[in-house]
């Protein structure tokens, strides 16, 4: 058995070193100062592995960020698709096969920050050297804990973003405020709301985990079976109760948050969601939803979290990474980056510490009728909890809910 | 004898990496190498033999397999059959009916949700017409428990794909056979029965095994398309290989092997009716 793994690394190991490009630059040291790693990356070519599904962040990552990197530092950005468990594939493949590294910086999360810690794919801590670390809000839970696990400098924090319930004010012009109030909603309207499969609609369903257990604080301090049973009973229950009323009477979802978004604009549903605040403005822009659409949060609690930047462990051009990140990390890039018409991607920045002409030009960009408004934001945010919470609820609502139907 | 070996050796070339890909998917099914990997046990196939989601999902795939391959078979044989005229208008039908051969599934699979959705064409049509009180009164079509629009796109898919197979088979075999049959005094019906149908059907069957076995694996037209209960197999072996637990993804290997498995029993059967063919003559 172990010959034929063997000789399946080997094939992989070939097939790496067949395809690699240009040789590893030396890799980073804890004494490395500033200017050396930059120096270092001159001349270089970072490979990004991200999401490449959204136009907007990839219009961003290519016209904007990668221009950029080249005339400032001489770094060549590579960007190809791949997010969460993809990306824990590829590298525990490259990995058993002792292959080099594919990709120099991820674009990670959560539940794949937790797996690449778990399997100690990641290289680092690195991110706290990051010279524009200084910036990044370190008071913040959000921020310097993901899925509440401490990010230790083992992943820069790049955006911040919180989760919306997104309606057509012209078709409801009184959207429900809490969780009590949408399920009169939904009983009120049946076949009208719905949720997608994936990602978005376990948070969602964490939403409700959350409201009807009395809000975060009781699934705090790590995963626990006792907790994770009592919290999604209640969900459970709630479901039983509510969706009937859903879009085709709760015996189908849309696959993905796209699909949802597609039903809601083509009038459907009269609710679409999404795990970015601001994301409604972009839709809007871009014609995806209609122009009246507009954004809420449950006052039982909107979660919030950030998405992180990752170097891998076999990453052939570490240097090149951290200059990248660091560019990312900068005032004008986060700036660039939260701009309704570029990506409306939430700052992961500190804005007090920032001079005072940045931050006008960070708060000035918040005001749009159609989002949320930031204090709004701020008083209604709730953490994410341990991984776990969400990949057993995302499991168990497949098995107990949508395999469950009459 | 050297020609012999020399085919032997590109037909192992061929064959090689389709073996190593099972060879790695039994070893990774079982848990010997591949993420998640715990060391040689059947306990993932346990898991997904034990799942109710893994038959539901079997049965729902081979329905919508049998059904759109079915009904892309007999259009075919009826198209191929009545537009073989010389005529222009024979042509242009001829043309129309390859129409959609070189779209790729995906785009057939847009084009059903925009006409069959209940806020698509069809619903919009049917609602001006006084049909329904509302769009979203029409029967769903998309995203339905029995497959409907998932069948319809691929039927108009592949139905473009066989019939112009089946065009071919008529003008290479079928006259031949059609004018030796009349001209041992069969009338147009009797002409049909021995002659044009068992040529079509003969030459059909291969690519209407590999149609079947296609839309058995198609993710791409499914995940647009299918409901989510039951999830059809290869919904459920993209959710398992994507899991983001790690444990899971010996599941996504057993539910690769389980998808093999549904191709060569396509692949035996065609053999097993071919050869009651070649018997029964």
């Amino acid at each position: 058995m172990r010959r034929v793994a063997a000789a399946f690394s080997l094939a992989a190991a070939v097939s790496s070193w067949a395809c690699g490009g240009e040789p590893p630059s030396p890799r980073v040291t804890g004494n490395d100062a500033w200017e050396s790693i930059e120096a270092r990356a001159r001349g270089s070519t970072v490979l990004w592995r991200m999401w490449r599904g959204d136009p907007s962040i990839n219009e961003y990552v290519d016209r904007w960020v990668a221009p950029r990197l080249l005339r400032q530092y001489d770094v060549t950005l590579n960007t190809v698709d791949g997010q969460g468990p993809e990306i824990v594939n590829q590298l525990i493949v490259e990995r058993n096969a002792r292959a080099r590294g594919s990709a120099d910086l991820v674009w990670i999360n959560g539940e794949t920050f937790n797996n690449l810690r778990k399997e100690s794919l990641l290289w680092g801590p690195w991110a706290q050297r990051l010279p524009y670390a200084l910036y990044v809000d370190s008071l913040s839970p959000i921020v310097m804990r993901d899925f509440e696990q401490p990010t230790g400098g083992w992943e820069s924090p790049w955006g911040r973003v919180q989760f919306t319930l997104i309606y057509d004010s012209a078709r409801v012009p009184t959207p429900p405020r809490t969780v009590p109030a949408l399920e009169r909603w939904i009983r009120a309207n049946p076949g009208r709301f719905t949720h997608d499969q994936q990602f978005t609609g376990t948070t969602f369903l964490k939403s409700l985990m959350y409201a009807l257990g009395g809000g975060a604080r009781p699934l705090q301090g790590g995963f626990t079976e006792e907790r994770y049973k009592a919290g999604s009973e209640r969900v459970w229950t709630w479901l039983d109760r509510v969706r009937p009323y859903f879009w085709r009477r709760g015996e189908t979802y849309p696959a993905g948050v796209a699909d949802l978004h597609r039903l809601f604009a083509n009038g459907e549903v009269d609710f679409t969601m999404s795990y970015n605040e601001n994301e409604v403005i972009t839709k809007v822009r871009q014609g995806v939803l209609p122009a009246t659409s507009r954004a809420i949060v449950l006052r039982d609690g909107s979660i919030a979290n950030a998405h992180y930047l990752g170097i891998p462990f076999n990453a052939r051009n570490q240097a090149g990474a951290m200059v990248v990140a660091n560019l990312l990390l900068s005032p004008e890039a986060q700036l660039e980056k939260l701009r309704p018409e570029v990506w409306a991607d939430g700052t992961v920045l500190d804005l007090q510490k920032l001079p005072p002409a940045l931050r006008d030009r960070f708060r000035a960009l918040s005001d749009d009728s159609r989002g949320v408004p930031h204090d709004t934001l701020l008083r209604y945010q709730v953490p994410e909890v341990a991984p776990e919470y969400t990949e057993r609820l995302s499991r168990d609502w497949k098995s107990r809910i949508r395999a469950n139907v009459k | 004898m050297k020609g012999q070996r020399l085919g032997l050796f590109a037909a192992v070339l061929v064959a090689s990496p389709v073996i190593a890909g099972i060879a790695y998917t039994v070893l990774s099914a079982i848990g010997a190498v591949g993420p998640g990997r715990g060391g040689p046990s059947l306990v993932h196939v346990r898991n997904v033999l034990a799942d109710r989601a893994t038959w539901s999902g079997l049965v729902w795939t081979l329905w919508v397999a049998f059904a759109s391959t079915a009904l892309a078979f007999i259009l075919a044989i009826v198209v191929a059959t009545v537009l073989r005229g010389d005529r222009r208008i024979d042509r242009l039908a001829r043309t129309f009916a390859i129409f959609p051969l070189p779209f790729p599934h995906v785009v057939v699979a847009l084009c059903a949700v925009l006409v069959l959705s209940q806020s698509g064409i069809l619903s919009r049509l049917t609602h001006a017409a006084g049909v329904h009180a509302s769009p979203g009164d029409m029967p769903a079509l998309v995203y339905d428990r029995w497959g409907i629009g998932l069948i319809v796109a691929m039927t108009v898919k592949e139905f473009s794909f066989l019939v112009f197979i089946a065009f071919s088979v008529l003008a290479s075999r079928g006259v031949i056979l059609e004018e030796t049959a009349r001209s041992l005094g069969a009338g147009a019906i009797r002409t049909f029965r021995v002659a044009t149908l068992p040529a079509l059907w003969r030459g059909l069957l291969p690519p209407a095994i590999a149609v079947f076995t296609f839309v058995a694996g198609n993710y791409e037209a499914t995940v647009l398309l299918a409901p989510s209960s039951p999830l059809a197999l290869p919904l459920l072996t993209m959710e398992s290989h994507s899991d983001p637990s790690l444990e899971r993804r010996g599941e996504a290997y057993v539910l690769v092997l389980i998808a093999a498995m549904v191709s060569v029993c396509a692949v035996i059967v065609h053999e097993w009716v071919a050869n009651r063919v070649e018997a029964v003559k």
